[in-house]
């Protein structure tokens, strides 16, 4: 069975690699993207299962790559959890407003990044219901 | 816009970014040491690296609070999916 694939938006190369060593350790399979460009080539070609996405990006913000994300039939059902240093107001309920599954300010706890990645996976996969 | 030039009304923008992002680094790289993602770590080690998580944590929350008015809890950081209603059994 192929790995769950998880694409990584960020410009931050360290960011990229500590969360590239916890999700490699956790089972994932880890892609990279540093700008808005080049997340949105990675979201065609390679179609993760899931993206966590930096909001603020050269080339774009992560509000563009979402807004790139939900135009595109193919690829509107990828879950997306925003991971940003940005500020809380205009962002967190214009990210989820967006379609973000989840918005966490950094820095995050991973058992609690962890934990929204199992979910939003599990939702996006219709293996969870729930009460209306 | 340089440092020197950056108004009063785009310093917390700039403090949260910068600041956030400087701190996951050092909060990321710890907790992967200290899970031993890197190798294993002596029981001292493992205690001096606990010290430094906690006390990133306290940074963490004072960032909270000030930047963004919040005492740092993951319910006011906000997470979507946390607020869905209940699973069906």
């Amino acid at each position: 069975m192929d790995k769950t694939k998880i694409l990584v938006v960020d410009d931050n190369p360290t960011i990229r690699k500590g969360l590239n060593v916890r999700l490699r350790a956790n089972g994932y399979e880890v892609l990279f993207a540093e700008d808005a460009i080049s997340a949105t080539a990675a979201l065609v070609t390679e179609r993760p299962d899931l993206v966590i996405l930096d909001l603020g990006l050269p080339c774009g913000d992560g509000f563009v790559v979402m807004e790139r994300l939900q135009k595109n039939d193919r690829l509107a059902n990828i879950p997306v959890i925003v991971l940003t240093g940005r500020e809380l107001a205009g962002n967190r309920d214009r990210a989820l407003q967006a379609g973000a599954a989840a918005f966490f300010q950094k820095p995050v706890e991973d058992g609690n990044l962890l934990f929204a990645i199992r979910k939003a996976l599990d939702l996006s996969r219709g293996e969870l219901r729930f009460d209306e | 816009m340089t440092k020197t030039t950056r108004s009063t009304s785009e310093l917390p923008a700039y403090l949260s970014h910068e600041l956030r992002n400087a701190l996951a680094c050092i909060q990321q790289f710890g907790s992967i040491l200290v899970d031993g993602l890197a190798g294993e770590l002596s029981g001292e080690q493992r205690e001096y690296l606990g010290i430094m998580l906690e006390n990133a944590s306290k940074i963490r929350r004072v960032l909270d609070s000030a930047l963004d008015g919040t005492d740092g809890s993951l319910e006011e950081r906000t997470n979507k999916i946390e607020r869905v209603p209940k699973l069906e059994t």
